[in-house]
């Protein structure tokens, strides 16, 4: 598959006067193909921003090269923009002070499409965004989640094929945070878009997204497909269910040979849940419990965190960084 | 044809803000106007004696006219970037494949025409008041305006930069109102190299011919009308030069948007 978006060597030095320099892009480096919807993750501060902004060709990068459908934007911006639209993070990105079928239509506008060819397009997304009862209100009237909504609209109506969401779900109820995933979802299923989302909800990236790049100190640490991260956990996290209590000598064994465990015990049942860190280390609580006659009555895969393994990355990351 | 696009969607906001906000617009003209009597009853307690007074008269007529298109063409784009940078829409207004240069372009020529409905009625009003009526011939007045105006928006787009990267320049503005009334009451008949080189002082005083002495766009010296359209040329295309080199600094410490 073609990458339509291409990033080698992306790298942005702040300099103030009297201050360090911040070097919030390190060298950051990844591809997306057409079609594809990836997420990008990372904890406050990482660089995640500064990478779509950075994408959009509203910040000029120190070096490195953005590639859209083969055109270097860092020379080209204007290329880029007619490539991709953009939700920013805490912006409006509408206008307040118009109604969603102005805004839709100002943005239409602004990439030189006339109304004559906007408009039954613009029809379109006011029904799907389920905005046309409130067509006429202005943009400052309506609630959060309808905002949002009237933003991607506005992305949309650009036109462009690749669609880059900046905390598309910050600051919505769960409600419309579902309604937003879906439309999305809905959106990359009947258009074929390309999405490259940021969150710092694991749950969104869960849903909506066929691989992750995680970024961290401004440098890619993963770059893997959701199922893979979470296969690379699966193995490690179990649940025995044993029938029967737990001999205090076992669980003070277990309790010291597997630091990572944690054991209840409800008189005719125990229960332990334990992450592993190697497929080995099954087979050695295995022995224990065969050791002490435990009568094991299932076990089960403990389904990961998604936020958990995010967490555990970032944090390696960072003990790599600082061995302290 | 995308430009064309461009130009009415820029329009068509200006419009409907106008429109949804009239109270706005009526309480300029009200201002406005107020600042006008101040002026008129000063003038009238000082120079009611003197022979000149009625052509002095007219003079501050056409120069309030003047200063209230200049106050506007050197400050919309500034106020409209630091008005868009704190709503959050200029990361949005900037990405557009047609350029950012012609958004702003185009939106202070919408603001130039959206302007004759807030001067147009001042004029009027101080007309009545002042029972001076001027000549009012706009296929000369209008393209000298536009003429004369185009080398103050260049100016503008040398405030409009320096409000993307140093965002907060209203002090500045004040001062620079000043500057523009002594541009545009400047003698030229007294220092016409000097005042032919800045801005707005030419434009001003051909404007005048037209509206108290009568003349005709045609029959305005030619050297005059030549040194004006380069002066303006000049302004302009320097201010948006510099407007783009702002741009870039903007762009490069990450400063669009950031209020």
């Amino acid at each position: 598959m073609r990458s339509v978006v291409e990033v080698a060597g992306l790298t942005k030095v702040y300099r103030q006067k009297g201050k360090p320099a911040v070097k919030a892009l390190d060298g950051i480096g990844f591809s997306i193909a057409r079609g594809e919807v990836v997420g990008l993750l990372g904890p406050n501060g990482a660089g995640k921003t500064t990478t779509i902004k950075s994408l959009c060709g509203l910040i000029t990068p120190t070096a490195g090269r953005i590639l859209i459908d083969g055109v270097d934007t860092v020379k080209n911006p204007k290329f880029g923009m007619g490539k991709l639209s953009a939700v920013l993070e805490g912006n409006r990105n509408v206008y307040w002070r118009l109604t969603p079928r102005e805004n839709l239509s100002f943005f239409a506008g602004m990439m030189g499409i006339p109304q004559r060819r906007s408009a039954a397009y613009i029809e379109e997304l006011l029904r799907i965004f389920r905005l046309k009862e409130k067509e006429r209100s202005q943009a400052r009237y309506l609630s959060r989640g309808m905002q949002q909504k009237l933003a991607l609209a506005c992305s949309l109506v650009k036109g462009t094929e690749i669609l880059l969401l900046d905390e598309p779900t910050l600051g919505l109820d769960v409600e419309s945070s579902h309604e937003m995933r879906e439309l999305i979802k809905g959106l990359v299923a009947e258009t074929g878009k390309t999405v490259f989302l940021s969150s710092h909800d694991m749950k969104v990236v869960e849903d909506l997204c066929q691989r992750v790049i995680i970024i961290n100190n401004g440098k890619v640490v993963t770059d893997d497909t959701v199922r893979g991260l979470q296969q690379l956990f699966m193995v490690s996290s179990y649940r025995f269910n044993l029938e029967g209590g737990l001999p205090s000598e076992a669980r003070s064994r277990i309790e010291r040979e597997f630091e990572l465990s944690k054991i209840v015990e409800d008189g005719a049942k125990s229960q332990i849940d334990v992450e592993l860190s190697s497929a080995e280390r099954f087979y050695d609580l295995v022995d224990i419990l065969k050791r002490y006659g435990c009568a094991v009555g299932s076990i089960d895969h403990k389904e990961p965190d998604f936020e958990e393994i995010f967490l555990k990355i970032v944090r390696g990351e960072d003990e790599e960084v600082n061995p302290l | 044809m995308k430009k064309l696009t461009l130009f009415k969607t820029m329009f068509v906001r200006e419009w409907i803000e106008l429109k949804r906000y009239p109270f706005n617009l009526l309480s300029g003209l009200i201002a406005l106007y107020l600042i006008f009597l101040v002026v008129f009853a000063g003038y009238k307690a000082l120079g009611s004696g003197s022979p000149r007074f009625g052509n002095t008269l007219d003079g501050i007529v056409v120069g309030f006219m003047m200063w209230t298109f200049a106050i506007s063409a050197y400050s919309t784009l500034s106020w409209e970037l630091m008005n868009e940078a704190r709503m959050g829409t200029l990361e949005q207004l900037y990405m557009t494949p047609l350029g950012f240069g012609w958004v702003c372009i185009f939106r202070v020529i919408a603001s130039f025409f959206l302007n004759l409905l807030f001067v147009l009625p001042i004029l009027a009003l101080m007309m009545v008041t002042t029972g001076r009526y001027l000549h009012l011939d706009l296929l000369s007045i209008t393209p000298l305006l536009a003429l004369s105006l185009a080398g103050v928006y260049g100016i503008g787009f040398v405030m409009g930069g320096l409000a993307l990267v140093f965002k907060q320049i209203q002090a500045f503005f004040q001062i620079i109102q000043f500057v523009f009334i002594f541009l545009i009451a400047a003698p030229l008949s007294k220092l016409p190299l000097l005042f032919k080189v800045l801005p707005l002082s030419l434009g001003s005083n051909l404007i005048h011919a037209v509206m108290v002495e009568k003349e005709s766009l045609l029959l305005l010296p030619p050297g005059d009308l030549s040194i004006l359209l380069i002066n303006s040329a000049f302004y302009f295309l320097a201010g948006f030069w510099i407007f783009k080199l702002f741009l870039g600094i903007a762009r490069k410490r990450g400063l669009l948007g950031h209020y």
